[in-house]
């Protein structure tokens, strides 16, 4: 059978390159996809904690019902966010996006 | 090595693939496939895990909406759509050796800890009553506050994302 | 800790979150009824609305003197939450007061909207007393907020500092939660007032606790923009609608000391390590926003790096740990909440006229409109630590909490900062009541919305300044309800 330290360890790798690309990458919608990579770690580490530690509490269950909620709300507001900086100006490029220094 | 564990390390092989390229990739569009591919894997370990309806949940809201909303903005930022240039920061290693870091310190962090072999136990029978799950949602004395904020958060959200995207023509200095 | 089971009178525990939701409902319906000059009447509405929320808790959800668990544990009634959502509420209402006629692009009821649902969003983070709530109650306060700053559509500035917000916020909330998912992991709870008996077992090691802290205070430290992770607040001030940047960085900050305050209090209370960790970000936020402060040609700018310094001076309160150390950062919250929301608020006026932020525009202000000048001179009086204002009696008491945590060195670097940034204060002060300008016969025109605003954050000033006993009574009775 398969050990929980396998999710654990596939929730970190996943976790740790979506935040990889959170951090290198320019493209600001690629930067949202790396977000979205984390939060699906996160999501294997609830529902795995919940399967070999503590079913059948619902704690987990609603933890990663909630995550999807915040998920699905921060990509809606952020890609708005994102066409309407690109009608004024055409990238969505973060190092372009430097009107303001210092 | 049983055909459950090759299974699993098969899925988490490619989903990890598919992330790697996700971060990677030149054509943003080719990184919104491969994160429908990357979000289909983790699909699929939550059904090994034996939550099927968060698998069923996983490939709706975020295939089915998350991923489509990404590749809807794709398609709106077109320019960027044809961009080929360089998609990486130029100091990308400065990160690369931050996260390997990070792996190297959750995973050893992990392994100390005592119930991180545990292996997996008989699922309680209560465990998959989805009803159960449904009426601890709605139970004053469980989740029914934080239901109702998600609630209030999505309206928030939606809102709010009339309130930007909705077109108004002309740029202002 | 017992939760009790729900009875109606907990409704009274959530009654400013319930009278939010009407009012959000009100604005919503408000917006599509009324057609004619329904800016200035939404704007009205939201802020009355504000008020009797408000006046409703103040009278309504006083809390026992015996904190309780309510809804299941989702939420905690006590002092702390209480004492919390009034500086929400009443901020919110200022802050609706200076957006008032403030940018005729700022349109319709979607504006109020939405800073209701994130000050119903902040009155839940003070309140939270569980993982799943708390995380929950920062997306509520900050997917709004990310939309305020990007509020100006047309504008590339705000719509720039919108997407810089939203980014790095969801990145470091991504990092909080994963430390939140770690945690429920060790310990099979969401419970926050349950999980360190959860710790004291012994079976968590340590450097996964450590871990997991960093995570978390990482999330927090976004939320108060302490450094290193203030990036965004200088880009996102200077581009967001003033009002809104204002907003930010008083009560958006201090809902991020609620949690911040109460998960060191309640989780990581034995935890050395992370209490280490909030002095260094206390340094940290003092010198590299008061040094970066010095050189700012823009007003905005220079109020954002003076507010990550001020961050940096609660932070001393919070890492001295002790009852005066936590009863030193609340108070401390209250008066930077009047004083920064007056200048915030004199930047909106003034640059409703002047039509710019530089601080070069404010030569001759003092002939322009001495009472505005004035009122300036008290807020960044106040921010610079000078009596009798209320920023004198708050930076006093942290540096004694420092002191009596046998950490005086932290006091030391307290207070030299403090002269220093007076430095720059003072500069501002100087064009504004020395420089000349060409213009000196136009005046400033001050609507009544804003008069009432300027009027009610100089009145708080001088009454925490000067008669301050029964405010740091209430936050001491905060500062010990966790």
């Amino acid at each position: 059978m398969i050990p929980l330290s396998w999710y654990l360890i596939f929730a970190a790798a996943l976790f740790c390159i979506g935040l990889f690309g959170v951090m290198a990458r320019k493209n600001a919608v690629a930067i949202l996809m790396g977000v979205e990579l984390m939060l699906n770690a996160v999501n294997i580490n609830l529902l795995a904690f919940w399967r070999y530690l503590y079913a059948p509490d619902f704690a987990g269950w609603t933890f990663v019902a909630i995550v999807l909620v915040a998920a699905a709300a921060e990509t809606a507001v952020g890609l708005a966010l994102i066409i309407s900086v690109y009608r004024r100006r055409s990238t969505v490029v973060v190092d372009d996006l430097s009107l303001m220094k210092g | 090595m049983t055909i459950q564990q090759v299974f699993f390390l098969a899925v988490a092989a490619i989903t990890l693939f598919a992330a790697v390229m996700v971060v990677s990739t030149r054509r943003i569009m080719h990184a919104a496939l491969w994160l429908i591919l990357a979000l289909f894997g983790v699909a699929v370990s939550f059904a090994l895990l034996e939550t099927g309806f968060f698998a069923v949940v996983q490939v709706v809201v975020y295939i089915g909406a998350i991923a489509i909303l990404i590749i809807f903005a794709v398609m709106l930022t077109r320019q960027v759509f044809l961009d080929v240039g360089p998609q990486l920061n130029r100091g990308w290693w400065i990160p690369a050796v931050l996260v390997a870091g990070l792996y190297a310190a959750l995973v050893g962090v992990l392994s100390t800890w005592s119930g991180f072999q545990t292996q997996a136990a008989a699922l309680p029978e209560a465990a998959s009553d989805l009803s159960q799950f449904g009426l601890a949602l709605v139970d004053v004395n469980a989740y029914a506050v934080p239901f109702e904020v998600a609630s209030v958060l999505l309206l928030g959200a939606l809102v709010g994302a009339i309130f930007v995207a909705s077109d108004r023509k002309g740029v202002e200095r | 800790m017992e939760t009790p089971a729900f009875t109606p009178a907990m409704f009274l525990a959530v009654l400013p979150e319930l009278g939010l939701l009407v009012l959000a409902g009100l604005v919503l319906f408000a917006d599509i009824l009324l057609r004619r000059r329904r800016e200035r009447d939404l704007g009205l509405l939201t802020f009355g609305g504000l008020l009797l929320v408000a006046g409703l808790t103040l009278v309504f959800s006083r809390p026992n003197l015996v904190p309780e668990l309510v809804f299941g544990g989702m939420l905690r009634m006590d002092w702390a939450t209480y004492v919390f959502r009034l500086v929400f509420l009443i901020g919110a209402a200022i802050s609706v007061l200076f957006t008032m006629d403030s940018d005729r692009r700022i349109r319709g009821g979607a504006f109020y909207l939405l800073v209701i649902v994130s000050t119903l969003g902040m009155n839940l983070m003070a309140a939270s007393a569980d993982l799943i709530m708390l995380y929950l109650a920062i997306e509520t306060t900050s997917i709004p907020l990310y939309v305020l700053s990007g509020a100006l559509v047309r504008d590339q500035k705000s719509t720039e500092a919108g997407i810089k917000y939203m980014l790095f916020g969801a990145f470091t909330s991504a990092l909080m939660l994963y430390g939140f998912s770690l945690l429920y992991g060790f310990t099979g709870t969401t419970q926050m007032y349950a999980l360190k008996d959860m710790f004291d077992t012994g079976a968590i090691p340590t450097a996964a606790l450590v871990l997991v802290a960093l995570l978390i205070l990482i999330g927090f430290s976004f939320k108060i923009s302490a450094v290193p992770f203030h990036f965004w607040a200088p880009d996102v001030y200077e581009g967001a609608p003033t009002p809104v940047a204002g907003y930010l960085s008083t009560a958006s900050k201090a809902a991020g000391f609620a949690v911040l305050l109460r998960f060191l209090a309640v989780v990581f209370p034995d935890l050395y390590p992370s209490w280490l960790l909030v002095a260094i970000l206390a340094v940290s936020s003092m010198i590299a926003g008061n040094v970066l402060a010095m050189t700012q040609k823009n007003i905005k700018r220079l109020l954002a790096y003076s507010s990550i310094a001020q961050a940096g001076y609660m932070l001393i309160g919070v890492a001295a740990g002790t009852e005066l150390g936590y009863t030193s950062s609340i108070f401390y919250l209250i008066s930077y909440l009047v004083t920064n929301l007056a200048a915030f608020g004199i930047v909106v006026i003034v640059g409703r006229t002047v039509g710019s932020d530089e601080i070069a525009s404010y030569a001759g202000l003092s002939r322009r409109s001495p009472g505005l000048a004035l009122a300036l001179m008290v807020a960044l009086l106040s921010l610079g630590g000078v009596p009798p204002f209320a920023g004198f009696i708050g930076k006093l008491f942290v540096f004694a909490a420092a002191v009596q945590a046998d950490m005086i060195w932290l006091a030391l670097v307290g207070i030299v900062n403090a002269v220093f940034a007076l430095y720059y204060y003072l500069v501002v002060l100087k064009v504004v009541w020395l420089n000349r300008s060409e213009n000196e016969e136009e005046k400033i025109p001050v609507t009544r919305p804003w008069a009432l605003a300027v009027v009610v954050c100089v009145a708080g000033m001088l009454l925490l300044g000067t008669l301050f006993a029964p405010w740091y009574q209430w936050a001491m009775q905060a500062a010990t309800a966790f």
